[in-house]
């Protein structure tokens, strides 16, 4: 364990994405504690410059905005993790059950699998959201079905290999049955593989939901959202540059942070987190 | 009587051509060394579509995209000037046949030619009005509709209307070749100084000078480019700074600051400009249905802040929940102002002492400024107890979104939605607020029937100051039964460069002339 | 072979088949249907049940949702998508234009950037663990974490209006010829291109390094082969035949930066008219759109697949 933190220590890459993942979780869960103002209130006159009133001014509405910037990350990024989560822990199983139980219902998991990958993210998620709302379950549900897939063939690939293992064919001569071999004997041994998975999807998810803000088919307004803001100081992309270059910042480098991170672990760890970006 | 009011149309028709040349005149002191140059193609973006069809069937249509080019493509029977007194455009004269002012009678200008090269008379009038009045809200007073001579037409009204000229100026009302209900209107052919060389639906139309237009010497200008960039303000303000426009019309207050100090552009401002109803449905099962949620909403609302956020402060004013805009003389503020203690006090006299939750408010980007305006409406309601999700929808199929079923027989179902108001002379302001239009919410009540027999009466009373009277007591019942509620309006502001010459912007959208634009 | 190939295009049919139905169950059958999805709940709750089960009837949607299905299968392949709620236009027009300048759009896109990600990928793996492959890999990372949106709004910025090169927004009409819209689309292509080449980089740089450290490389060195005809003529197709699918995969994430771009430069194409579709709730515009993107990426992927069934002689089982 020692020698793998020192292998990590030895990335600079990974180090600086750590540290930049680490420091906007902290703000992130600190926001309420540290905001200097109520983010939602109308408090001063609209785009006021920075100063010692407001940080970074106030924002087109006349909120201020260094304290919607510091929300800013709260929303998309507890989606993007739950989104992640879901479909690491959901892909995963399914993955690993398609291995499993070959036959049909690897069948129709394979064919499921190519089928969404072949509709393209945003139009996935339009479509639910035609169907079922804007809502932010409905986004976290969208997204975690859509990065799902990936994880899906990682984990069957992976669960093939494993059916092969003695400790999996001794399980199964054992009498023990698909559920339990699944969960006591495969998922233990995918887990440092699902962790890379869950990491990669979030951040893929995280693109995505800042991506569908700033296109309106996302979180909404009075939400504060880092795609939100950007979408909304493109009006005053001259006179207050700041309105877009902040949260643009914030995601660029929470996102580049994550991908840095999973990199440079996945590399220390032997896993080949390169392969796995097709979930982008 | 009628003499009288024959002059005051008269003297209309004069102040208009005295306009004209009092305009060309001032132009003339403040260019002296540049005259009008012809030729050249104004390219410019607009950001504010009023649409009612909102396909690609036919992108020719006046019904389509109404606004600007309803003055390059076509001529009305008659023109709203900036400072909103009508004039004549395509008639010459107009005048009521009777005291009530039910049957008018119009004299058409002769000569004047349809892109196509027909002459224009008084059977396309007819034609065109068989079909506004089926199609156009404005025009739906307007019973029967007969051809006198080659060029005389006569209107017959539901009631008398002493503001009958302004009807015909309204932007739908263009006068198209004579044509069946179905089919009349698709080709796009007008009188306009521009006739259509391409379209491309909710995108773009190119329009080219049509030699033949009956203003003599007009236009300067030998092609013009609509870029429509709806909602996209920042699109289209980059366009205008890499040079791909020559000008952006309704921009928003915002816009103005950015631009205002930069010597490469103009800035033309429309006083008044715009404001917003807000339709309350009242279908069975409606929260608006009792009037004091209503009050209570009206009480709620922060409409300084909706002025200061929206339209920058001083570019904006409190609206009085009537269609008037505070620039028209007959503008009676709503007394009161703000209060939330009332409006709670309201909501729990109603039945919700907690607050209470609003359907969803819908509204559509028809001017830039409409998202930040009901963001801060829908914040500031919250300090009365009052949660109104917002939503926005495209303007593309708004006006269809918004009013839904408009048939009173089949339960009117229509959302609670905001749309945009124009400036427009008293008369026409007024009358949007009758049951029947479902920016009323489809009102009803003795109330509403007080409100419209007020309107019938200022109708045909002739005498200015009267009129101005049965106005504010009109206005007074709306401050009492808040049918609709108006928050607020603001001016509006076109950005041209400053090679374009002679492009006054208009209160009126549809209202503004290119005829007279030329470019340096 | 030819079974192999018969295999896969029958795959990819059925593959579009499932999609459709696919499509038309998330957004018809589950939410309830067409006209479910285009009225608000505020209206479903207020608009009492016969006027609700006449406008129904109305649209044809009073029948069994397994007829409707058949239906809506039968239309799909006549490239019938059925009319838009609210002005009743084919939504076939309404995407046929755009859908050929989106394509267009991903087209010059991929021109651009699949022989500079080759060329990166190349050197990067080339030079394995160095100084060029630690920037490639780390550019490529910047690449593909920076959203479409913030490239674009920069680009928008340094290029159109700090330093006016390239339009800000693009003024060319839907039906205008190819070549007008794409003298337009500098910064939009540049914009998308970026995220490609980060991605098509990365993925052909991870199939050369196993390529280049295979045995038969090392046997070609050996007996001397010149190191440039190694790389180039071997090494090479080794290494971007595995890639292909990853690539052809790629073609769905292209989608979803070329929405982004479309809207910030007002380019005519698909992403516009989805984002207008999904505002107004017009299911049938938004099935077409998903569908007819579906084709165009699993006909990609068919390729893809044949390719490397020409290309690599162990596939042609």
């Amino acid at each position: 364990m020692r020698g793998f933190a020192r292998s990590i220590l030895r990335r600079r890459l990974a180090v600086l994405g750590l540290a930049l993942v680490a420091a906007h979780l902290a703000i992130a869960l600190a926001a309420p504690l540290i905001v200097p103002h109520d983010p939602f209130k109308l408090l001063d006159a609209p785009l006021e410059p920075p100063g010692a009133a407001y940080l970074l001014g106030t924002d087109e509405l006349g909120r201020d905005f260094f304290s919607r910037l510091i929300m800013g990350g709260r929303v998309a990024i507890a989606a993007a993790l739950a989104a992640g989560f879901l479909a690491a822990f959901g892909g995963g199983l399914v993955g690993l059950a398609a291995a499993y139980y070959r036959g049909l219902f690897d069948d129709v998991v394979s064919r499921l699998v190519e089928m969404k990958l072949a509709i393209p993210a945003i139009l996935f998620v339009s479509l639910f959201v035609t169907g079922f709302g804007q809502t932010l379950p409905v986004l976290v549900f969208v997204m975690a079905v859509i990065k799902m897939m990936g994880v899906i063939r990682t984990a069957r690939a992976q669960g093939l290999v494993l059916m092969e293992q003695g400790y999996v064919k001794a399980a199964i001569l054992r009498g023990e049955r698909g559920p339990v071999v699944i969960l006591r004997e495969m998922l233990p041994n995918v887990a440092d593989l699902l962790s890379v998975e869950f990491a990669l999807r979030s951040s893929s998810a995280m693109l995505l939901v800042s991506a569908l803000s700033f296109l309106g088919l996302g979180l909404s307004p009075p939400t504060p959202d880092w795609g939100l803001m950007i979408h909304d100081g493109l009006q005053s992309i001259r006179s207050e540059p700041w309105l877009i270059l902040a949260p643009a910042l914030c995601i660029s480098t929470l996102v580049v942070g994550m991908n840095f991170a999973i990199e440079g672990v996945a590399d220390a760890a032997g896993l080949e987190a390169a392969r796995g970006t097709a979930g982008h | 009587m009628k003499a009288m009011h024959r002059r005051s149309l008269l003297k209309a028709g004069l102040a208009g051509t005295a306009f004209l040349a009092a305009l060309d005149r001032s132009l003339g002191l403040a260019q002296a060394q540049a005259a009008p140059k012809r030729g050249g193609t104004l390219s410019y973006a607009q950001l504010s579509a009023n649409r009612r069809s909102a396909d690609a069937r036919n992108a020719r249509h006046p019904y389509f995209v109404v606004d600007a080019n309803t003055r390059l493509q076509w001529n009305c029977l008659t023109w709203v000037n900036e400072k909103l007194d009508v004039e004549m455009e395509l008639a010459t004269k107009i005048e009521p046949t009777d005291d009530r002012l039910v049957v008018w009678d119009v004299a058409l200008r002769e000569g004047v030619r349809f892109h196509d090269g027909r002459e224009m008379t008084s059977a396309d009038v007819a034609s065109s009005f068989e079909y506004h009045r089926r199609n156009a809200p404005f025009a739906r007073q307007i019973q029967r509709i007969e051809t006198v001579g080659k060029y005389v037409a006569r209107f017959t009204l539901e009631t008398g209307n002493a503001e009958f000229a302004y009807i015909l100026a309204e932007y739908n009302s263009v006068i198209m070749p004579a044509g069946s209900l179905e089919t009349i209107g698709m080709d796009g052919i007008g009188t306009g100084p521009f006739k259509i060389v391409a379209t491309d639906a909710n995108r773009s139309m190119i329009m080219e000078r049509f030699d033949g237009y009956w203003r003599e010497g007009a236009p300067y200008l030998d092609r013009v480019e609509i870029h429509n960039r709806e909602g996209q303000q920042e699109s289209a303000l980059n366009g205008l700074r890499a040079g791909q426009f020559d000008a952006v019309l309704t921009i928003d207050p915002r816009a103005v600051q950015q631009l205002q100090s930069d010597p490469a552009y103009d800035i033309e401002t429309a006083r008044g400009g715009y404001s917003f109803v807000i339709q309350l449905p009242k279908h069975p099962g409606s929260p608006f249905l009792d009037k004091r949620v209503r009050q209570a909403l009206a009480c709620a609302i922060d409409r300084e802040a909706i002025v200061r956020v929206a339209y920058g402060g001083k570019h904006g004013w409190i609206g009085n929940d009537s269609h008037l805009m505070v620039t028209d003389a007959a503008f009676v503020p709503r007394p009161g102002g703000r209060d939330v203690a009332k409006a709670k006090r309201l909501l729990a006299e109603a039945g919700f002492p907690n607050g209470i939750t609003l359907p969803t408010l819908y509204f559509s980007p028809q001017l830039p400024e409409v998202p930040r305006y009901f963001q801060v409406l829908q914040q500031s309601v919250k300090d009365a107890g009052i949660t109104v999700p917002i939503e926005e929808r495209p303007n593309d199929g708004y006006i269809q979104f918004r009013t839904g079923d408009n048939d009173l027989s089949k339960g009117n179902f229509h959302k609670f939605a905001m749309t945009a108001v124009g400036s427009r002379n008293p008369g026409i302001s007024l009358f949007r607020m009758r049951g029947a239009n479902v920016e009323s919410g489809h009102w009803r009540g003795p109330e509403h029937d007080r409100y419209m027999a007020l309107y019938e009466t200022a109708m045909v009373t002739r005498d200015a100051g009267r009129r101005k009277a049965i106005y504010a007591e009109m206005q007074a019942i709306l401050h009492e039964e808040v049918p609709a509620i108006l928050p607020a309006g603001g001016d509006t502001f076109l950005v041209k460069r400053k090679s374009v010459r002679n492009m006054p912007y208009h209160p009126q959208i549809w209202s503004i002339r290119f005829d007279h634009v030329w470019k340096a | 072979m030819i079974v192999a190939v018969a295999r896969r295009i029958a795959l990819s049919l059925l593959t579009l088949v499932l999609l459709a139905i696919f499509v038309f169950v998330a957004t018809e059958i589950m939410p309830g249907d067409a006209l479910d999805v285009t009225l608000s709940a505020d209206e479903l709750a207020m608009i009492p049940p016969e006027r609700l089960a006449q406008m129904k009837r109305e649209l044809g949607l009073d029948r069994p949702a397994a007829e409707r299905l058949v239906a809506f299968l039968a239309g799909t392949v006549q490239l019938d998508f059925g009319l838009t709620i609210i002005s009743r236009t084919p939504a076939a027009d309404i995407i046929a234009y755009p859908l050929r300048n989106s394509v267009l759009l991903a087209g010059a896109v991929l021109a651009a950037a699949i022989p500079l990600a080759l060329a990166l990928g190349v050197a990067a793996a080339y030079r394995y663990r160095r100084a060029l492959d630690n920037a490639v890999s780390a550019g490529a990372i910047i690449g593909y974490s920076v959203p479409e949106f913030v490239i674009a709004t920069v680009l928008v910025i340094l290029f159109a209006v700090l330093w006016p090169l390239f339009p800000a927004t693009i003024t060319a009409a839907t039906r205008d010829p190819a070549h007008v819209l794409l003298a337009a689309a500098p910064l939009p292509v540049a914009t998308v291109l970026i995220g490609s080449i980060a991605y098509l980089a990365r993925i052909l740089r991870v199939g050369m390094i196993e390529a280049l450290a295979s045995d038969f490389v090392e046997r070609l060195r050996l007996t001397g082969v010149p190191e440039w005809r190694v790389l180039l003529l071997h090494a090479l197709p080794a290494g971007v035949i595995p890639s292909l699918t990853a690539m052809a995969l790629y073609a769905a994430s292209l989608v979803s930066g070329i929405v982004v771009v479309e809207l910030v430069f007002a380019y005519p194409g698909l992403g516009q008219e989805l984002v207008r579709a999904v505002t107004r709730r017009e299911v049938h515009v938004i099935q077409a759109i998903a569908l007819s993107s579906a084709v165009v990426v699993v006909g990609l992927n068919l390729v893809a697949d044949l390719a490397i069934l020409l290309l690599d002689p162990r596939t042609r089982r």
